[in-house]
């Protein structure tokens, strides 16, 4: 018999007062599901006077369910946990879909844990086919797409990768309703403690039209005077994929992806990296983006709008001195 | 207080390989592959061999996998770790995230741990799952995306990496969880002697019944299929500028002129 009714359960991530961009594209997906599965996509809003942010996430067209506790007004795993395993208890959904962020694949996983649930992460689409939910994932470095099938009696939970559809659009406006689920207090161990923000003793990526990133393929320090004169040249700033940031060569806030900026300059040029998808989650919305790499298969290519296979050593001074002619 | 590390290690193939998809469709090629030791893993192990340093105990690595994965184990025991131990699941591919988390998560339950590290993904299915659904099983509270761990009296306060740079530090009571991010540290380099000497020391099997298992079929409340591997659906492809390095600098030259990103 089963256990599970027709809705769609997805939990929205806000900080510091704001919903997370990746909330409104679980909207969208939620309720494209839902038309197949002839039931209703809810949101779970989990937070502290937060009255404000339910209202405001109502208004992307979900019905919110608002759980508001002193223990939830700051993101822990335990209380999220807790509040979601309640509801998910209470209201039996078809499908829990969070976003694949650091919140979302902190707690997704141990929502499956402990409550014994299929899971499935990091999804670029999820479709449901008859009684099965069909994921489609990317693995080893974008190069292997898989389609994964899951089929359950109970509650599956996915979290699906920001960026993978359009956010559901503002304007319409959905039900918030409040829901007493006071956490356990013997359940809430961790303590959030603060947040910490990155020094900001350096410039502003996020503020530049034009970024010229290196990555592994300028193989050594020294090599950054290159890209650094080339960024010069096309009046621009010099960014970076995590590999050159983790080694020191520069500093942390020169950092472009999920862990790092987020961009959107006029040009973007990707100086010898990969582009693997905690790059490009930072870097796919630029104007023009030119990859300059050596190996063709490179996912790179993939988001650039002008690629070159070349060695970024060389490609960069000959450009240089073309520029200068 | 002395602390039992335990480390979960994955051996993965190098990601910077091509892959070509098996006859079927259901796995990839692996004939020709080179594995090596998950990177996020390789700062977890580093981890945990810097806890027990510092406050005495034991950090065991602990790994699911076939019979190769003993050259990854001994490679830990050469960085410091006091153990290895496999789970001898003979599945190469693995795709099935829920079921290797539930196997660790039972092995784990045979071992003293006060701390269960992992690394925050795996390079080759990119789930981060296992750490979280060993911490949801074994009920261990946990954080994610590891950067500092800092342990006394008990208890771990760790920073945990959002996006955009900002780091949430929590405070958890041990034995606890936490899923190691890449860059949290600086790992070692073996020395020869540990290398020679981790090539002799045993490494502990588990097969079913250490796990309380009658098989590895265990049950699931779910099914769990590989429907097809595929290579990506190209978005859109770059326009490729091809020729020599001197053609190609001569024509990104003139579009970067032409785009009005450089004056003359």
């Amino acid at each position: 018999m089963r256990t599970i009714g027709s809705d769609i359960l997805l939990v929205a991530e806000h900080l510091e007062g704001r919903l997370a961009p990746s909330t409104a594209e679980l909207v969208a997906i939620g309720r494209n599901l839902a038309t197949q599965t002839v039931g209703a996509t809810k949101a779970a809003l989990l937070g502290h006077a937060a009255r404000g942010l339910a209202e405001a996430l109502a208004r992307f067209g979900v019905d919110v369910v608002l759980v508001e506790d002193p223990a939830l007004a700051e993101y822990t795993g335990d209380g999220y946990r807790e509040a979601v395993r309640a509801l998910v208890e209470q209201t039996k959904p078809r499908l829990v879909l969070l976003a694949h962020t650091s919140q979302g694949y902190d707690l997704a996983p141990a929502l499956a844990g402990s409550l014994d649930l299929a899971l499935v992460t990091n999804c670029v689409g999820v479709r449901l086919d008859g009684d099965r939910l069909v994921a489609t994932r990317r693995l080893l470095n974008e190069k292997v797409q898989a389609d994964i099938e899951l089929s359950s009696e109970r509650p599956i939970v996915a979290t699906v990768r920001p960026g993978s559809v359009p956010p559901a659009a503002e304007g319409a406006s959905g039900s918030v309703t409040s829901v007493d689920l006071a956490p356990d207090a013997a359940k809430m161990r961790m303590k959030f403690v603060r947040l910490e923000r990155p020094e900001v003793a350096d410039i502003d990526l996020s503020g530049s039209d034009v970024i010229v990133s290196a990555g592994r393929g300028i193989q050594k320090r020294e090599n950054l005077a290159l890209v650094e004169g080339f960024a010069k040249a096309v009046g621009g700033v010099v960014g970076a994929s995590r590999p050159l940031t983790d080694l020191e060569w520069l500093p942390k806030t020169r950092q472009v992806g999920q862990s790092g900026k987020t961009v959107r300059p006029k040009l973007y040029i990707a100086c010898g990296i990969s582009g693997a998808m905690q790059h490009v989650a930072g870097m796919k919305d630029a104007g023009l983006i030119i990859a300059i790499n050596t190996d063709p298969s490179a996912p790179i290519f993939e988001v650039a709008h002008i690629g070159v296979v070349a060695d970024v050593l060389k490609l960069l001074p000959a450009t240089l001195k073309e520029l200068k002619e | 207080m002395p602390l039992n590390v335990v480390v979960c290690l994955k051996q993965i193939p190098n990601p910077d390989l091509q892959f070509q998809i098996a006859p079927g469709g259901k796995d990839i090629r692996r004939d020709t592959l080179n594995y090596k030791l998950n990177a996020s893993d390789e700062y977890a192990l580093e981890e945990a061999v810097r806890l027990k340093e510092k406050h005495g105990g034991r950090a065991v690595a602990l790994t699911l996998g076939p019979k190769r994965t003993e050259q990854m184990l001994r490679e830990a025991l050469a960085k410091g770790a006091d153990e290895a131990v496999r789970i001898a699941y003979e599945d190469v591919a693995t795709y099935d995230v829920g079921k290797v988390g539930r196997l660790l998560a039972l092995a784990i339950r045979t071992m003293p741990h006060d701390l269960v590290l992992t690394g925050v993904q795996s390079d080759d299915l990119v789930n981060s799952a296992t750490g979280g659904l060993i911490a949801g099983i074994l009920g261990l509270p946990h954080a994610s995306v590891v950067t500092r761990v800092e342990v006394s009296d008990g208890r771990v306060e760790a920073a945990s990496e959002l996006e955009g740079g900002l780091q949430r530090v929590l405070n958890l009571p041990l034995p606890a969880l936490l899923t190691i991010q890449f860059g949290a540290n600086t790992p070692r380099y073996a020395p020869l002697p540990a290398i020679m000497k981790a090539a002799r020391q045993p490494i502990k099997e588990l097969g079913p019944p250490a796990l309380g298992l009658p098989s590895w079929d265990i049950p699931l409340p779910y099914s769990f299929g590989v429907q097809g591997l595929s290579p990506p659906a190209a978005k859109g492809h770059a326009e490729m500028i091809g020729g020599s390095i001197e053609e190609q600098a001569k024509r990104l030259a003139q579009i970067l002129r032409e785009k009005g990103f450089v004056r003359r």
